[in-house]
């Protein structure tokens, strides 16, 4: 049970639960799929077959329900970790099982299962069908693969890398950072990659099936300055192929987090209270994230509790502001051939031009509003039912340029790198917390800041973006995680250097 | 003892072997989970489930490696161990990895901890569905016009859990748990719409407290959320509430792990023996709490547990280390993780307390925020109420507090009587002065 509060957190640290280094028990035929082969997989390696799924279907609209759907899920996680020099340990975690839906309104019946077999799964299907008590419903007659785009097509299965082309790869990233500075003390690297199977078969005839890749490589360094330690990290990664993953990105792996590190040095404690905060391009997008992104999943509007349940098609932000979520960018963290209830991968507007234009909708939510669904309807795994939830979030670029926004405030501070965010949906007041920036005086970037929580309030603070850049970044990588519900999914993030004309920043000098 | 799980994690450490494992360390957990939640008086979602998962550590020619897999068929279970102890192989070696000492095995308490209820085979669907629709009835009946929404919320769930090891560790234990609660969102000044919850959690039924007064809880913490605003920057005492506590006293446990400390990455490294924090602040980590949701007879790697003394009077006297870890610094293990953490109550209510404190803030929730273990910054989002003399003066949001733990512990004034039993930090409301609250 999770309350609240705690729903709406936002990680973005290289933190990582279980990783893989051994391949699964797997049948002949399942062993034939390769990274190119998305259909069948369930069918071949478990005997999910569509009379099967008919049969379980039939079971959980046994008492009655608007529709039902089954959620097969296959995941290899790997993660191998380097600690003190050496790749030293590897974790592996294999998950299996289905997740089955009986869905009446906006009430939801849920059962899920570790073992594919009838017998479990039609249980499972029981439980969902008790969210309903009126006459059995019929499934389709005939499922209908669903036809998608390709927004991370693999030439080569994580899982098929063999180990000796990882070593050296996280090795590598190790030995760069010790070689960078003679300050570095410590280094922790690693790979994590999950190799995800899905297959989800509805009531009304959708079936679709999606192999979605998910990896990054990250480091932490400790470094010590007379008698000072800091440290910082970075993660360069998203829904890449292994061939992503060149000697050149280790590098820069490296690269970046010691010269994040090494800053931290000089850094100072910025002063308390409300000043102009200007967001330099791309992670900080995590703003828009916490601001007004989890504010817009529908479900949380259908149930009045978002600040923006009465904004839609009002004027929330300047003209030159326009914020997108989007499943369609290749290869990022947060992209979707297919969302979990089978809908298509697609691009949502939610604010055009300063104008609320759209909520984010899974099925449940776009049959409440009588719209469609904007392919939002995400879960962490089979143990969960569908919630909406964002993809790719991003501001797009504006008329002003970099200089210019930083020009124009006279003191304030310059947000580079930020983590840990949170928002609480029926206030819309929202938190991340700075781990790398600087003071602004006079126009110019001045000292380092770090470790600064910066608050404000969604609504307040679209309108008070004064000016937005033309430089929109896209954050490269692969380790942002969104928690809503108990629920982690994968998120991406971009903006363009904008303007806030005033943030709560947290400090120690009254 | 459970025959199943224990068989077949014997079976498991034996094809390890077989497969040229020198060590192995096999856990097997299997549990039933079932959670009720309703809005506008009727079922939002029902979800039940019943899981079993097998971990497995191998330990391979001084190489280490961890498995873990829900595909408990035996076939599958006998290649997937085959196959990890292959590639463990493959990975460079590290002197430090065994498996524990068996004698740190030894001297499990013998006590009861009361953390098994017999009474959960016997919790009814209707008993659920009566339990939660009376939380969600009082939230609504006590919040009246103002409710825009009541999402109120039963679970419970049984866990079996074994976990053996090559050289002689075999233990067991079986939890309950039984967790209720609701959130609730009343229509504020504008577009605000507040949102306060309260979920308990106990391991035993008869210990949950009843559904009017958890939904009362709700309503009263959702209602002290209305008309919050920023107030200006102010240096001022504020009282941490006890279930929130936590939030601020984990970027001080951060640092007290082994592992920190062998990473260079704690602030505390060198501060054992030394004072860290005022001499009112005393932490326990008590695995022996009859009841205790943290409590355990061992820990995750089958080390026997004890009550520890982790900082006594402000002055810091152990950390948690693990065995690896703890042979990587050349110290003694003590555990690698807390149980129940307690910290001793004082004498005075939070009610009595605010009389004399003059103008503060009761911290009643935080939002994002992080802590530095390497450097002990912290920073973080609040929200609460101002208060005058025990008076309530205004809700406050949308504000911040910073600093860095080696000087923010030295400012707790006062630890109130109010241990909350609702978790496994037993942490009571904390009173800490001179506090820079920024805002406006």
């Amino acid at each position: 049970m999770q309350q609240l509060t705690r729903r709406y957190f936002l990680k973005t640290t290289a933190t990582a639960a279980a990783g893989a280094v051994v391949l699964p028990v797997l049948s002949r035929d399942w062993l034939a799929f390769s990274a190119t082969d998305t259909k069948g997989y369930f069918e071949a390696g478990f005997g999910i077959t569509d009379d099967l799924c008919r049969k379980i279907l039939a079971r959980a609209l046994a008492r009655g329900g608007d529709f039902a759907d089954l959620y097969f899920e296959h995941t290899i996680t790997n993660y191998l970790m380097l600690e003190d020099g050496k790749v030293n340990r590897a974790f592996t975690n294999i998950a299996l099982g289905a997740g089955i839906r009986t869905v009446k309104g906006d009430q939801v019946g849920y059962g899920y299962t570790q073992e594919l077999t009838e017998q479990s799964m039609l249980a499972a299907a029981a439980t969902a069908a008790t969210i309903a008590t009126s006459t059995a419903t019929t499934p389709a007659g005939a499922f209908i693969g669903l036809k998608t785009e390709n927004y991370y097509p693999l030439k080569t299965l994580m899982s098929d890398i063999p180990l000796s082309s990882k070593l050296p790869m996280v090795q590598s990233v190790n030995d760069r950072c010790f070689a960078l500075s003679p300050l570095v003390i410590k280094v922790t690297a690693g790979f994590n990659d999950v190799q995800k199977r899905v297959l989800i078969v509805s009531s009304d005839g959708t079936k679709a099936e999606d192999l979605l890749p998910s990896n990054f490589l990250f480091t932490n360094v400790v470094a010590e300055k007379n008698g000072r330690k800091e440290r910082a990290g970075w993660n360069l990664g998203g829904r890449k192929d292994f061939s992503f993953y060149t000697q050149a990105i280790a590098d820069e792996v490296a690269k970046t987090a010691v010269e994040r590190t090494m800053i931290l040095f000089d850094a100072v404690k910025p002063p308390a209270g409300e000043i102009p905060v200007v967001l330099g391009p791309g992670l900080t997008g995590i703003l828009l994230h916490e601001a007004i992104g989890h504010g817009m999943e529908a479900d949380f509007n259908r149930k009045k509790i978002s600040t923006y349940a009465t904004m839609l098609g009002k004027q929330v932000a300047e003209p030159f502001v326009t914020i997108i979520d989007d499943a369609t960018l290749p290869g990022l963290p947060g992209s979707l051939n297919v969302d979990d209830e089978g809908t298509p991968g697609q691009k949502t507007v939610l604010v055009d031009k300063g104008i609320l234009t759209s909520y984010l909708h899974d099925k449940i939510s776009a049959r409440h509003y009588g719209v469609a669904s904007t392919g939002s309807g995400r879960r962490q795994s089979y143990e969960h039912y569908i919630q909406p939830r964002m993809r790719n979030t991003y501001m797009l670029a504006g008329p002003a340029t970099p200089d210019d926004v930083i020009k124009s405030v006279e003191k304030g501070i310059y947000v580079q790198d930020v983590s840990n965010g949170q928002v609480k949906i029926g206030e819309g007041d929202f938190a991340f917390y700075v781990s790398q920036g600087r003071m602004i005086e006079n126009g110019k970037l001045t000292a380092p800041i770090k470790d600064v929580n910066i608050m404000g309030n969604g609504p307040k603070m679209l309108k008070n973006v004064t000016m937005v850049a033309n430089d929109l970044q896209m954050s490269r990588g692969g380790a942002g995680m969104c928690g809503k519900g108990g629920q982690g999914v994968p998120v991406g993030f971009g903006q363009p250097t904008i303007l806030v004309k005033s943030l709560t920043v947290g400090g120690t000098q009254a | 003892m459970n025959k199943e799980l224990l068989d077949l994690a014997k079976w498991s450490m034996k094809i390890a072997n077989s497969a040229g494992a020198d060590e192995c360390r096999v856990g097997i957990q299997s549990g039933r989970t079932v959670e009720v939640s309703y809005r506008e008086r009727k079922p939002e979602n029902i979800k039940e489930a019943s899981t079993r998962a097998l971990f497995i550590e191998v330990f391979a020619s001084h190489r280490y490696s961890a498995q873990n897999t829900s595909d408990l068929r035996k076939d599958s279970l006998k290649t997937f161990i085959e196959n990890a102890v292959a590639s463990t192989k493959l990975l460079a070696e590290d002197p430090f990895r065994t498996l524990p000492d068996p004698k740190f095995y030894r001297g499990r308490a013998d006590v009861d901890l009361g953390v098994f209820d017999a009474a959960y085979d016997t919790l009814s669907p209707e008993a659920r569905h009566a339990t939660v629709k009376a939380i969600e009835e009082t939230c609504l009946t006590k919040g009246g016009p103002k409710v825009i929404s009541v999402t109120a919320e039963v679970s419970d769930e049984r866990s079996d859990f074994v976990l053996m090891a090559s050289n002689g560790l075999e233990a067991q234990r079986s939890l309950t748990y039984f967790t209720a609660g609701a959130a609730m969102t009343l229509q504020d000044e504008g577009s605000r719409r507040p949102n306060g919850y309260h979920f308990v959690t106990t391991v035993a039924k008869r210990t949950l407290p009843g559904a009017e007064e958890i939904g009362l809880e709700v309503a009263r913490r959702t209602f002290d959320l209305l008309g919050g605003v920023k107030i200006k920057t102010e240096t001022l005492p504020v009282i941490i509430e006890n279930s929130n506590v936590p939030r601020v006293l984990n970027g001080l446990i951060a640092a007290m792990y082994a592992r920190a400390v062998q990473q260079k990455q704690s602030f505390l490294a060198d501060k054992k023996g030394k004072r860290i924090a005022c001499e009112r602040f005393t932490l326990i980590d008590d695995p022996h709490v009859v009841g205790g949701l943290g409590s355990r007879l061992f820990d995750g790697e089958g080390l026997a547990t004890r009550k520890r003394v982790m900082i006594d009077a402000g002055v810091l006297n152990e950390f948690w280390v693990d065995w690896y870890y703890g042979r990587k610094l050349g110290w003694e293990p003590t555990t690698g993780g807390m149980s129940n953490l307690v910290i001793p109550p004082g004498k005075r209510s939070v009610k009595e307390i605010m009389k004399d404190l003059g103008r503060g803030i009761l911290i009643t929730g935080f939002i994002g925020g992080n802590s530095n273990s390497t450097t002990g910054d912290t920073s973080m989002g609040i929200f609460g109420r101002l208060f005058d003399h025990g008076e309530p003066v205004q809700a406050v949001a949308e504000m911040n507090i910073a600093g860095n733990h080696l000087e923010f512990w030295q400012k707790l004034s006062e630890v109130a009587s109010d241990p909350w039993p609702y978790s496994s930090w037993r942490t009571p409301s904390l009173v800490f002065t001179d506090v820079v609250v920024s805002g406006t």
